[in-house]
């Protein structure tokens, strides 16, 4: 069965010669349907590399880079668009809302691109909208909206129109940890419904909702964990 | 903390007998602290001894327990007192990483990642308990899951801190990194 991403030693270098520097060294690894994968390192290790190159906005230098069975790398620039507006949504930090619309015309957006009539692209946004809790503010503009809620729209616009893979760098960056932790609730929901979702984050407490964390260091993958068994921690400890 | 004050904030809500003081402290600390009816007789007497509770005389069946003037007042000054950790640390990690380095020819770095390994599965499974814990419902025990998650994200922070500082020092020494 075709796996939503795979990487098959898949390498990005910058420059060549002397001035060559390899933001990731030949890397494989997949992603499983359902599955939430979060990628640790500190700034600099290839983490924004790895998704940039899954989320077709950057190309690899070696290897490949499939999505739904697809190489990504030999797509041309129009079948790249189509990959994001209909499989891959992407959520960053911060800059993911246009000012000048609403979340409804935010949301419904992909859809209206991809050439979706007007009403069933705004009847999808709704439904996205109601998915990340939010139906009731979908005529506010991003500046009515508080970070969080901002976060919701970008989750609810990634996720439109049945889009499948969520990518999301540091999307919970922004946002104090409760806020944050309603944002990976709704990428968990996502995925618990059978959805795939990879996550970039320095922040331990909300890598700790995906199912596998993957942890890169100088552009290579060193580590991975995977959740302890619940009876290893003793809540109820005799004191 | 002793089990001291958990009972007095307790009994300072209404009086109360030995066995119900048991499950309501459990209740209360949202399963995180399981103590046995033998250190809650313990506790009580010693509090007796020191005038901060009054067992009434018998009236039949019960055995209620109440606070005293004294034990109120016990009790207002523990709350309104900070919680000040013990320093320095002398936890087994953080002295187990000061040795390593120390030592020179330890891979560091890879002592930090195995930590690290082990924090963020920990972390994962608390996490996993969170989500299927009910907002409404379980506050007090995704209070207690909060301050493990956040303990042990300090941790992690930690170890990302020590591994920079270990390899900034490495990088300006022109070694490789240990």
């Amino acid at each position: 069965m075709t796996r939503p991403i795979e990487l098959e030693t898949a390498e990005r270098c910058f420059g060549s010669g002397h001035t060559e520097v390899v933001a990731l060294y030949p890397t494989t690894l997949s992603v499983d349907r359902g599955e939430l994968l979060a990628i640790m390192g500190p700034s600099g290790s290839g983490k924004t590399t790895l998704l940039s190159l899954v989320g077709g906005l950057d190309r690899a230098t070696g290897g490949r880079v499939l999505v739904e069975g697809k190489d990504v790398g030999r797509m041309n620039p129009s079948e790249l668009a189509l990959l994001r507006r209909r499989t891959v949504g992407y959520v960053f930090q911060d800059l993911n809302l246009l000012a000048g619309l609403t979340a409804r015309e935010n949301v419904s957006l992909p859809r209206e691109l991809d050439g979706a009539p007007l009403a069933a692209a705004q009847a999808q946004a709704a439904e996205a909208l109601d998915s990340v809790g939010l139906g009731h503010l979908a005529d506010r503009y991003p500046d009515d909206l508080s970070g969080g809620e901002q976060q919701r729209v970008a989750i609810a616009r990634a996720l439109v129109g049945g889009r499948g893979i969520v990518l999301a760098d540091e999307p919970t960056g922004a946002l104090d940890s409760l806020t944050g932790e309603s944002v990976m609730r709704l990428l968990r929901v996502h995925c618990d419904a059978g959805g795939t979702a990879v996550l970039v984050t320095h922040d331990a407490a909300h890598a700790a909702w995906a199912d596998r964390v993957v942890f890169l260091r100088d552009g290579r993958v060193v580590d991975e964990a995977r959740p302890a068994p619940t009876h290893e921690f003793a809540i109820g400890a005799a004191g | 903390m002793s089990v001291k004050f958990g009972l007095l904030a307790l009994l300072a809500d209404a009086p109360a007998h030995g066995y119900e003081l048991k499950t309501a402290f459990e209740r209360r600390t949202g399963g995180s602290w399981a103590i046995n009816i033998g250190q809650v007789y313990t506790t009580l007497q010693r509090l007796e001894r020191d005038g901060l509770v009054t067992e009434p005389p018998s009236d039949g069946e019960r055995h209620d327990y109440r606070i005293t003037s004294a034990g109120t007042k016990a009790l207002e000054g523990w709350f309104s007192s900070p919680v000040i950790a013990d320093a320095p640390p002398r936890d087994e990690l953080t002295i187990k990483v000061l040795l390593a380095v120390a030592a020179g020819d330890i891979d560091v770095t890879e002592i930090l990642q195995r930590q690290r390994r082990a924090s963020v599965e920990q972390l994962q499974a608390y996490t996993r308990r969170k989500a299927q814990a009910d907002p409404d419902q379980d506050v007090a025990f995704l209070i207690v899951l909060d301050a493990l998650i956040f303990r042990t994200e300090a941790e992690i922070r930690w170890l990302d801190a020590s591994e920079a500082r270990i390899r900034g020092l490495s990088a300006r020494a022109g070694k490789a990194i240990p």
